[in-house]
């Protein structure tokens, strides 16, 4: 008599205590939505394990702002000079052999890194074809000899510092490759949008209301 | 074909233009800087706040350097290298659009010569027959190669003098003179002594300008020397005022310029120096004259 009551007091009591943990789960789980994490609504909720949501951080982490679209493309900020540094500067690498051309620029490139001279840009112009057209001496019609195309790379320096300059130009003049005219410029606003095509559709609309 | 473009544009604050183009000796070298009116205000009162006079002498040099013309010679090691890696080269390398052309014509004309040979179906495929193959090109271009003659590598086969320009056209060449320097005539790189107003570097391009019956025309590279040569006087010449004198050294690559074989101008090679400078000149020379 006595183990059948244990038992119905047992069961009673084991109903009382799931009832307990019923509420405590639901109050529990009435959190998540406000956490606004959706995933869990996927997921199979192991609730009563003690390990449930053991990983989670990043309720614990600040919260980040929404990932923007990607803007469109602003020109970078022209340095001016100052007494003791140059502003940004075009090195441009021009020639007909694009494999002299490009070693070229790269050398130029790693020799900034080196010297600590801050490199802002490095990219090519498009290539630029040429004819040669020869005229013999007997007719007047004109042929085409051969094609030539000019290859153009640009780096810019951003922050070149005087008492570097002399050396670092004396360097590249020295290893200058055959066939590769080297120059040495000032950046400008035009250089900047020459790189740009031109939209005449843009232009044919902006005339029209100006 | 890129022309040598040299931008002068007039603004108030630090420009540097330079457009150096290896052809011959044509060099074209255009330079240009202006100061701002606030450094130059600067250097001003600089001056002026200075009552009392150092004791050395400035000076101003100019170590004017010729680029090499043409390309130096290879080392046997580097001349096989250089040909092992042609050779990969070419056996890694793709067909080019010429030499696919080449394979096409030669196949069209076996395919012409063999007995089945549909000529309409041929020019449905390529439209008008081209009249120039690539073949005929090549030939062309191989005759021309052949009228073509180069120049000489070495033009100082007979020994040109030492003060000519085109000396070692595949080396970079230092101007020196011979100058009055106390009592004695010494070689040594052009300067001038310096006066009060103006900058160390007017007073190189001074020195390299005064050189008598020589017209060297030279782009600067910066206002900052690249070296510095102290000396003191001998004994009898010390007074209190002067004990001794400073050269500063400014670098510069000639341009374009000539001068007359009579006057007294060497053009050297770096290892050449030595048979010309004092020791504790050119200890101190050496120091920044590249051997590139």
């Amino acid at each position: 008599m006595n183990p059948v009551i244990r038992k119905a007091s047992f069961a009673l009591h084991s109903r009382v205590l799931d009832q307990a943990g019923l509420l405590f789960r639901a109050s529990v789980s009435v959190q998540h939505p406000i956490q606004g994490s959706l995933a869990f609504s996927n997921e199979r909720q192991y609730r009563t394990m003690p390990t449930h949501g053991i990983g989670k951080y990043k309720h614990l982490l600040p919260k980040e702002a929404p990932k923007k679209k990607k803007e469109r493309q602003q020109m970078k900020q022209i340095k001016t000079a100052t007494d003791a540094e140059y502003g940004t500067l075009n090195v441009k690498v021009s020639g007909y052999d694009m494999i002299l051309v490009e070693h070229y620029s790269q050398y130029i490139h790693n020799l900034c890194n080196r010297l600590g001279v801050k490199v802002a840009e490095s990219y090519a112009l498009p290539t630029k074809s040429t004819e040669v057209m020869v005229m013999p001496e007997q007719g007047t019609k004109m042929y085409v000899d051969a094609i030539l195309k000019t290859h153009e790379r640009i780096v810019q320096l951003s922050q070149l510092n005087a008492t570097l300059c002399p050396t670092f130009m004396e360097v590249l003049l020295k290893n200058q490759p055959e066939g590769i005219q080297l120059s040495v410029k000032l950046h400008t606003e035009a250089d900047y949008q020459a790189r740009f095509k031109a939209r005449p559709e843009l232009e044919g609309l902006m005339a029209q209301m100006t | 074909m890129a022309a040598p473009c040299s931008r002068m544009a007039n603004r108030p604050l630090w420009q540097f233009i330079t457009n150096v183009r290896r052809t011959g000796l044509k060099h074209t070298g255009v330079r240009q800087i202006s100061l701002s009116s606030a450094c130059r205000a600067a250097t001003q009162t600089r001056s002026k706040t200075e009552g009392v006079a150092s004791p050395w002498k400035l000076y101003g040099a100019v170590c004017l350097q010729r680029l090499p013309v043409i390309s130096q010679e290879r080392n046997p090691i580097e001349d096989q290298f250089a040909e092992l890696m042609h050779q990969m080269e070419l056996e890694r390398s793709l067909l080019s659009d010429h030499e696919q052309r080449l394979l096409e014509d030669s196949e069209r004309m076996t395919r012409k010569q063999a007995d089945n040979y549909d000529s309409d179906e041929e020019e449905a495929d390529y439209g008008g027959q081209e009249t120039i193959t690539a073949q005929d090109q090549e030939d062309s271009w191989e005759q021309k190669l052949k009228h073509f003659q180069p120049a000489l590598r070495d033009r100082d086969v007979g020994g040109t003098p030492l003060g000519s320009v085109e000396r070692c056209l595949g080396d970079s060449l230092v101007l020196l003179v011979q100058q009055t320097v106390g009592k004695e005539t010494i070689w040594l790189l052009p300067q001038a002594q310096w006066e009060a107003g103006e900058t160390l570097r007017q007073t190189a391009e001074r020195g390299l300008n005064s050189l008598p019956e020589a017209d060297f025309k030279a782009t600067f590279l910066g206002n900052t020397p690249c070296g510095v040569y102290r000396y003191k006087f001998p004994k009898e010449v010390q007074t209190e005022c002067c004990v001794g004198a400073k050269v500063f050294f400014f670098k510069a690559f000639l341009s374009a310029g000539s001068a007359s074989q009579k006057e007294p101008f060497l053009w050297v090679k770096k290892t050449e120096l030595q048979g010309y400078l004092k020791p504790p000149y050119l200890e101190k020379v050496d120091r920044f004259i590249l051997n590139l």
